[in-house]
């Protein structure tokens, strides 16, 4: 008879053996794996993992396994502690404004020297030189991905109704926002105008609005006075036109919410990322026109969504098949698949040219907004700080002025003293 | 009993105590130690002295989130008490509906905090959930009512715990008692007020104060319903700690977090202990 | 007569309410996982599902590898379930038996840990395996909880009850002391050992927190965060498919409860 104790000593030692971390790089069937962490999920996902499917079938020599890690900002603190335990994958993709901090710390692997890294035919202001200003020097370490901008949304039958026009101004916005609004006896409200109050959008503010968050000799000005207006004029909309919903909902929970209540009629006007567009056309039972945002002193929009990065303490073999990769990824036929599969930019010159020429920007006119706003994309800072200003200083202060109505002057001082304070 | 070898019991314990001592008291140390550092896994660590505590009690963080947490606790421990007494004094009946009552109570305690949580976000959904819909928006996205919320669910899932200790309880009610006050004349109101509420009273000390300590530790709800979540106001404890390192990547942060948790964690076990001691003697 | 009969009536009725409280929540959960999208979008509150589509649970095995999450999980949750009994019984006995000097201050460490709460220890467990390595293994999982204190603490307990004599008597038919916590004694506290480990194997088996701090990706993810993560970026949450994943989650530990929920409810039911 097997002692129980045995038993309950082999499984045990069974269950702590099984782990200890893979010793790299890995082989597969004689592939080499390339372990790629990524953010995405629904309709997105789905491309995405074809893609990787496509490229595994292709050739032989590299096999790559896709990871879902939750959302960007999930994914990114995973791959943080990762780099920190030791445990981190070959490839995966960061949002832009960590680039510059991940970079510092010098976790990231330079690509200059990669085959062909120099001559990649980037659109000029998706790449990480055209992303960033005062990033010349800096060696080249993030390949762009999935690339958007933000851009405005709007429910064709119901501006038909109301007889009113994308407006172009933020003036021009209010008001089409309050003539959208619709109030029902039953409470239910039809409401002119949401957008998530976050970052992003408010970064695209302060540049319509003529400012800047950091001046060219690198003093951190939050936008100054363009900032204070940005958040007013959101606390106008909420708070006292109130033609304008603040979207329940942290971070991506809040641009799921309006897509949905989008979807459902229930907001006229939006603002959302480009990434969208086809999700959104597909899933209305109405007309959805996008537009460019509309300006103020001028116009301004930020670039986002994220790039790829090969993680430097990999060992070289996976590095280099990891490159192969990111190279197919950014070919022409790849890039086109991507982009008119979701509603990300094509971030070729070329991909742009033959999407042009086939004739798809003529019968998807959505697809194009976001493309010409390009010329009035705005770099950001190659600040190391940036990331943490954003998500610690900023982000959580945007939901409480406008949940709130506090001051948004005294509110930016206060966040840019914090900013000003080392880490 | 002598053992038969002197090195039997440390053989015997050797494997526990070390693992309880590397996995649960020396953490506490190096937390202690790691909050005087500002790291971020990625660099170097600095030492920055007492600086971590001081900048989490300047911008109120701290304050904050040891009354959110507390708030959330008492919300919780006085739900499930008051709801797990009336359920237990409820079920303590023969029938087939009352076994049924008391198996589906106790099961929300059983499955895991990821259904709970999942399922109570779909149902108070403002665009498609039952709740939610008829609420107008969800009220996780208020920052009045979203920590209120989550106490609600937290009522929902632990009440079975309370339900069945109070259930325990009252069997331990000699029967004697209650036909004594019966033909003293106590009617059914009587007899609770005067025999089954006072010798239930330790019992209902010792729910209150192991749930009390389980509540003051969650986390689970948090993570997944609001992430903190709006505007911070549902910012509890153990979620701080967890964005600070694994969001923030602020380990010294983190670490001076844990100090004061524990601190606090350390203050509400002395009170439970308090709690029992008065039980035994009041058993006595 | 008639007092009692409408007693009866308002405590059914009460009963209903709670059934109905606790039961109604599971059965949307279920009735949803049922629906396709463009049904729930339509028409959310509709009690029934048009028929039970199990588009949502195709999606949920096609997304999320359920079968290798699920034996991760319940391979994690019974190494620590098992390694908990095989240590809290040695240590235990001796605490509880074993006359030695030290005895009060070992019981005063197993007690002390009762208070530290793994919410208080994981920033620096974290840390200890990731300076050796060990995150995102099975080792950071179950190696912490190999040693239970409330394991340890009741089976002293326990055994406090139990006399000496059947010991002494087991020493003198030449049983090692091995033998005899194993043997003898394991058997006699069968209650006991079995309700540890079903409570331990379950609140493990459900465990989001720690797994979720020690895994980096999917290589050792529990189903419990592969669950979590059904819950999409974007793109409007599927709720069908999260309340598939979610039986699928919640089933297996249902079942098992209502297996065994008759011997541990027998204390305190009628």
């Amino acid at each position: 008879m097997i002692a129980r104790r045995d038993v309950l000593r082999a499984s045990a030692a069974l269950a702590l053996c099984g782990c200890r971390q893979r010793a790299r790089p890995v082989r597969e069937d004689g592939r080499l794996v390339v372990t790629f962490w990524y953010a995405y999920g629904d309709l997105v996902r789905k491309v995405l993992l074809e893609l990787v499917a496509r490229y595994n079938a292709s050739q032989s020599r590299i096999l790559v396994k896709a990871v879902h890690q939750g959302d960007y900002f999930e994914a990114l603190a995973k791959l943080r502690t990762a780099l920190a335990a030791g445990a981190a994958p070959t490839l995966s993709h960061v949002v832009l404004e960590v680039v510059p901090y991940l970079a510092r710390a010098g976790v990231l692997e330079p690509l200059d020297d990669y085959d062909g890294a120099r001559e990649m035919p980037f659109v000029p202001a998706l790449d990480q030189r055209g992303s960033f200003a005062g990033a010349g020097r800096e060696p080249l370490v993030a390949i762009p991905f999935n690339r958007s901008t933000p851009i405005a949304f709007a429910n064709a039958r119901v501006l038909e109704e109301e007889r009113v026009e994308m407006p172009r101004t933020w003036e021009e916005l209010a008001e089409a926002a309050r003539r959208l609004t619709r109030r029902a006896s039953n409470g239910e409200v039809r409401w002119g105008f949401e957008v998530p109050v976050s970052w992003w959008y408010w970064v695209a503010m302060v540049g319509q609005a003529g400012g800047r968050l950091v001046e060219p000799d690198g003093s951190l000005t939050l936008g100054g006075d363009a900032g204070v207006e940005a958040i007013r004029f959101w606390q106008r909309l909420v708070r006292q036109d109130r033609v304008m919903r603040q979207p329940p909902g942290r971070d991506y929970q809040a641009w799921q919410s309006s897509n949905e209540s989008f979807l459902q009629g229930r907001i006229a006007m939006m603002w959302s990322s480009t990434a969208y567009v086809r999700y959104l056309e597909d899933n209305a039972r109405f007309p959805v026109v996008a537009a460019p945002l509309p300006r103020h002193v001028r116009a301004s929009v930020p670039t986002g969504g994220t790039m790829f990065v090969l993680v430097r303490s990999a060992p070289d073999e996976e590095k280099l098949a990891a490159w192969d990769f990111v190279r197919w990824m950014c070919a022409d036929e790849q890039t086109i698949a991507w982009s008119t599969r979701t509603g990300y930019l094509p971030v070729t010159r070329p991909a742009v040219q033959r999407l042009a020429e086939r004739g798809w920007y003529a019968r998807h006119p959505n697809d194009r907004v976001a493309y010409d706003q390009l010329s009035d994309a705005t770099p950001w800072p190659w600040s190391p700080d940036l990331f943490r200003v954003d998500r610690d200083v900023v982000e959580p202060r945007l939901e409480d002025a406008v949940l709130t109505g506090r001051d948004a002057r005294a509110l930016l001082d206060e966040a840019r003293s914090e900013a000003r304070r080392p880490a | 009993m002598t053992p038969r070898a002197r090195w039997h019991p440390w053989a015997m314990l050797g494997p526990t105590l070390a693992l309880l001592a590397v996995f649960f008291l020396a953490p506490i140390g190096v937390a202690a130690y790691e909050s005087l550092f500002s790291w971020d896994l990625l660099t170097p660590p600095r030492f920055v002295g007492a600086s971590n505590y001081a900048a989490l009690a300047a911008r109120g963080e701290l304050l904050h989130v040891a009354l959110r947490t507390t708030a959330y606790s008492a919300i919780v421990v006085l739900g499930t008490m008051s709801l797990g007494l009336a359920l237990a004094l409820l079920v303590d009946r023969p029938g087939r509906l009352f076994a049924l009552v008391r198996t589906s109570v106790f099961s929300a305690y059983v499955v895991s905090w990821v259904a709970v949580a999942l399922l109570w976000m779909w149902m108070l959904d403002g665009n498609g959930g039952i709740f939610g819909r008829a609420l107008h928006g969800s009220p996780l996205g208020d920052p009045g009512w979203a920590l209120p919320t989550l106490a609600v669910v937290g009522i929902w899932k632990l009440t079975g715990y309370s339900m069945i200790v109070f259930l325990a309880g009252l069997q331990g009610v000699p029967r004697s008692l209650h036909e004594a006050a019966a033909l003293d004349g106590a009617g059914a109101w009587g007899r609770l007020r005067h025999v089954t509420l006072p010798l239930l009273a330790p019992t209902a000390a010792f729910v209150a104060t192991t749930s009390l300590v389980t509540s003051f530790q969650a986390f689970d709800v948090v993570r997944i319903m609001t992430q903190g979540g709006p505007a911070r106001s549902t910012e509890l404890f153990v979620y701080a700690i967890y964005e600070q390192v694994f969001l923030d990547l602020s380990v010294g942060r983190a670490s001076a977090l844990t100090v004061v948790f524990f601190a606090l964690l350390l203050a509400l076990a002395a009170l439970q202990l308090r709690v029992w001691r008065a039980r035994g003697e009041a058993a006595r | 007569m008639k007092e009692r009969r409408s007693a009866t009536a308002l405590w059914l009725a009460l009963g209903g309410v709670a059934l109905a409280a606790w039961v109604f929540p599971y059965a949307w959960m279920v009735v949803t996982s049922f629906k396709t999208l463009p049904e729930i979008m339509s028409n959310p509150t509709a009690p029934y599902a048009r028929r039970l589509d199990l588009g949502a649970y195709r999606e949920v095995f096609a997304t999320m590898p359920v079968a290798r999450y699920t034996a991760v999980t319940a391979a994690m949750a019974s190494a620590i379930a098992s390694a908990q009994i095989a240590l809290a019984l040695p240590a235990g006995y001796a605490l509880a038996k074993l006359r030695f000097a030290g005895r009060r201050q070992a019981f005063g460490v197993v007690l002390a840990c009762l208070l530290v709460p793994t919410q208080a220890t994981f920033v620096p467990v974290f840390l200890m395996f990731a300076k050796v390595r060990l995150v995102n293994t099975m080792t950071a999982l179950v190696l912490p909880f190999a040693a239970s204190a409330l394991g340890t603490f009741l089976v002293r307990q326990a055994l406090l009850a139990v006399p000496d004599e059947i010991i002494e008597a087991a020493r003198m038919d030449g049983a090692s002391e091995w033998t005899i916590v194993y043997r003898i004694v394991a058997p006699m506290l069968r209650p006991t050992l079995v309700s540890l480990f079903l409570v331990s194997f379950v609140f493990h088996y459900s465990d989001y927190f720690w797994p979720l701090v020690m895994t980096t990706d999917d290589s050792v993810r529990t189903l419990p965060l592969g669950v979590a993560l059904l819950r999409e970026q974007g793109t409007g949450v599927r709720w069908n498919i999260v309340m598939a994943g979610n039986v699928v989650l919640s089933a297996p530990v249902l079942a098992l409860f209502a297996v065994v929920q008759r011997h541990l409810l027998r204390a305190v039911g009628r």
